[in-house]
């Protein structure tokens, strides 16, 4: 125990001012640790705060990751008491920003389409903006394509035959293609199939499938249509094509059965083609029992409707399918050109109808045939017709040939006359079928008049009567008495003959003189003894126009001395009908 | 507006592609695709005033053995057929198709032989008397070249021109 006290002590004497520098130390540090205190603690840190966090932030990231949870605890606490606050101060910020997201979700969308709205706030609006950023479509097609039940996207009206594209129409924003091209590759594919697979049956290819696409062909021996489709068509819409197709090839039946290239006149076949670019879109919206009861009382209203329509649509399906057995036969009437033609929309159809004068009227056409021509409203153009048929009925009503004549019209378009008809008709038939169109010349060498060779023959008699005179007079010698007389009677005959057939005769009578005696003698009695002719002639009470000429001796035969041949007469009988000379 | 369906007849190899395309494209390559089926291009041109466009339908090669797609010369309202003048026999298998082809569309559709491959005249197989020959049996001849061009262009005019005709 004393060795403790003494230590102590010796401790005291060496440490003394020491320990008591400790004490005093001590003292400070629990006054430091005691609440009046802080403040000034408080002081003192704040004096080097700032400096401090500067330093240690430069130094490393531990000052960051220590303060980053409170703070963040701090923000939050701060959102959840003080959101009015924060929403204030933020939306001068963000308002624009989200209005314009809103408004590039709608551009480009199909007004018509309603789902668009939903779709844009949708978790499947996400994920098809994000493929129509992936794929660089504008975001609405990128809806549509999901939505799409089926689009038909372009139409084209074909001439079977040549493949050639005679109309084409293309859905709005479709990507079109040649049509001229296209039309002649479906033809050719269509050729392919004939040839391979169908050769000689019937059966047609109906539709191609590529991908997601259609191409659906309807067909008619003339012409076809064909229409690209995405997707799935309803049934109904090959039905839709088909009277398409149908009502086409009645209004343009006469263009596509003389098809020679020209595509101009389909031009105004491209609203038909246009009704039938058409499109639907799933709708699976859940309806409410509300909407039900409306849709209900809509679908009551639609049945009366389809009633009301359906029956029309029947009558016009009726009227359309009568239409073209219609214009078929009057297509194949001669002397008949269809041209415009369509319904009229109260139940009728309206033909413009070219028609020759002796064509048959296109409503006793149809009645012969069985078909009623009430359902047609037909607008006749009068015209004139080349065809044969027409032709030789225009000539028989024209001609009012005889029945004893034939005529027969060659594909030269030379008419020719056989058989025997009054020589006054033979003549105006002539100069009549020269002037009527279709006709481009008259053959008459196989029609004569059989009076008008009798005359002829009569004619040759009179004239080949030979009379002579004695010298120097002008009455015939007795032998030509009887001849003479003879032909007299004959010239009578003629005269009476020829009255008949509305023809007139002349006779021309030369008197001749031999060589003998003076010039102005021999003209004299040449003179005379024509003279003596006419006058018999006139004494059987002919009243026949006769010429007479004394020719003197200059036409007798011998130039010198007496001679009894050259103291003669020479007769010629002429016919004529108008002022026209029929025979010499 | 006029359209017309065109085809091209004649053996293989004989330049029937070549000619469409450089009527067409103005184009030729010494490259030898034979055509399969057939293959169909267009062509706008102006006739004299007249717009027309030609629908040309190529037609696979044919020899002597091989039966003609009848189909695809259905409604052809013109026709050439084409021969290569240094192979001979391509000539007679030319006028054969002719005369198939005649009894497939009627009678007056205008149509042309063409002999190809001008630019080669030297090795020729085809004399001025053969050419002579046909001339004067009424089918008109023209002499062609894909590859330089000689006489396309014509060829196609002259036919246009004779369908405007019709
Ligand atoms: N020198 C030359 N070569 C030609 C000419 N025309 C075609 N050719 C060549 O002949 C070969 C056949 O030409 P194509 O045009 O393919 O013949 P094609 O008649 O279409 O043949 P197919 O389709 O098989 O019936 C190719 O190598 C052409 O380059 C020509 O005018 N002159
Ligand atoms: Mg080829």
């Amino acid at each position: 125990m004393d060795d403790r006290r003494e230590l102590e002590r010796l401790r005291a004497l060496l440490f003394e001012r020491e320990l008591r520098t400790l004490d005093r130390l001590r003292d400070q540090l629990d006054a430091l640790d005691s609440f009046s205190d802080r403040q000034r603690r408080a002081e003192c840190v704040s004096d080097i705060i700032a400096e401090a966090l500067a330093i240690r932030g430069r130094r490393d990231e531990k000052l960051n990751s220590a303060l980053e949870p409170v703070v963040d605890d701090i923000v939050k606490n701060a959102l959840r008491t003080k959101l009015p606050e924060f929403t204030e101060a933020l939306f001068p910020l963000m308002g624009p920003s989200i209005r314009k997201s809103i408004a590039e979700a709608f551009r480009g969308m199909l007004q018509s389409f309603s789902k668009s709205m939903e779709i844009a706030f949708s978790l499947r609006g996400l994920r098809w903006r994000l493929e129509a950023l992936r794929t660089g479509k504008p975001f609405s097609e990128v809806v549509l394509l999901h939505t799409l039940v089926y689009r038909v996207e372009q139409v084209f009206f074909i001439h079977s035959a040549t493949g050639i594209s005679l109309a084409h129409v293309t859905g709005e924003g479709v990507a079109s293609q040649d049509a001229d091209m296209v039309s002649a590759m479906l033809t050719a594919i269509q050729d392919f199939v004939q040839d391979c697979l169908a050769s000689g049956k019937e059966g047609e290819l109906e539709s191609l499938q590529h991908g997601d696409h259609t191409i659906m062909v309807e067909k008619q021996a003339s012409a076809y249509l064909a229409c690209i489709v995405r997707g799935t068509p309803p049934t109904r819409f090959r039905e839709q094509l088909r009277a398409c197709l149908e009502d086409l090839s009645v209004i343009y039946f006469s263009e596509l059965a003389a098809f020679k290239g020209d595509i101009a006149p389909f031009e105004a076949s491209r609203p038909y083609l246009e009704a039938l670019l058409e499109a639907r879109y799933q709708d699976d919206k859940a309806i409410s029992p509300r909407g039900k009861i409306i849709l209900g009382l809509l679908g009551a209203l639609l049945l009366c409707l389809l009633g009301y329509y359906g029956a029309g649509a029947y009558k016009y399906h009726v009227l359309k399918r009568e239409a073209r057995e219609a214009l078929a036969l009057l297509s194949r009437e001669p002397g008949l050109l269809i041209s415009y033609n369509a319904p009229t929309g109260n139940g009728t159809w309206e033909v413009l109808i070219f028609r020759d004068q002796f064509a048959a009227a296109p409503e006793d056409v149809l009645k012969d045939n069985g078909l009623d021509p009430a359902s047609f409203e037909f607008e006749a153009v009068p015209y004139v017709s080349y065809q044969p048929e027409m032709v030789s009925r225009r000539l028989k009503a024209d001609l009012k040939p005889p029945s004893t004549v034939e005529l027969t019209l060659g594909a030269d378009g030379i008419l020719v006359l056989s058989g025997t008809a009054p020589v006054n008709w033979i003549l105006e038939a002539r100069r009549r079928a020269d002037l009527m169109p279709g006709i481009l010349g008259v053959d008459a060498t196989g029609i004569y008049d059989p009076r008008m060779r009798e005359l002829a023959e009569m004619a040759r008699e009179v004239e080949s009567t030979v009379v002579e005179f004695p010298s120097g007079q002008d009455v015939p010698a007795q032998q030509y008495q009887a001849s003479l007389n003879q032909a007299v009677n004959k010239l009578v005959e003629m005269e009476q003959l020829a009255a008949g057939m509305d023809l007139s005769v002349t006779l021309t009578i030369y008197g001749h003189a031999d060589a003998t005696g003076t010039e102005k003698r021999n003209y004299e009695v040449s003179q005379a003894r024509a003279k003596t002719i006419a006058a018999m002639l006139y004494a059987k009470g002919s009243s026949l126009p006769v010429l007479t000429y004394g020719l003197g001796s200059g036409y007798a035969g011998k130039t010198s001395g007496a001679d009894q041949a050259s103291r003669r007469i020479e007769m010629r009988v002429q016919v004529f009908r108008n002022g026209e000379m029929l025979r010499e | 507006m006029i359209s017309k369906k065109i085809c091209m007849l004649g053996s293989f190899a004989v330049g029937k592609t070549s000619l469409v395309q450089r009527f067409v494209h103005s184009i030729f390559s010494d490259r030898y695709l034979s055509t399969l089926g057939v293959k169909i291009s267009k062509k706008e041109l102006d006739l004299d005033g007249t717009a027309m466009t030609m629908v040309l339908w190529d037609l696979e090669g044919k020899d002597r053995y091989t039966e003609v797609n009848v189909s695809y010369l259905n409604g052809a309202m013109g026709f050439f057929v084409v021969a290569d003048g240094t192979r001979r026999e391509t000539l007679d298998i030319a006028m054969e198709l002719r005369d198939k082809a005649l009894t497939l569309v009627p009678g007056q559709v205008p149509h042309m032989l063409l002999i190809n491959k001008a630019d080669r005249r030297a090795a020729w197989e085809i004399s001025q008397d053969d050419i002579r020959d046909i001339v004067a049996m009424g089918l008109p001849v023209i002499e062609t070249s894909a590859m330089t061009g000689n006489g396309v262009e014509y060829a196609f005019t002259e036919l246009g021109k004779a369908m405007l005709g019709q």
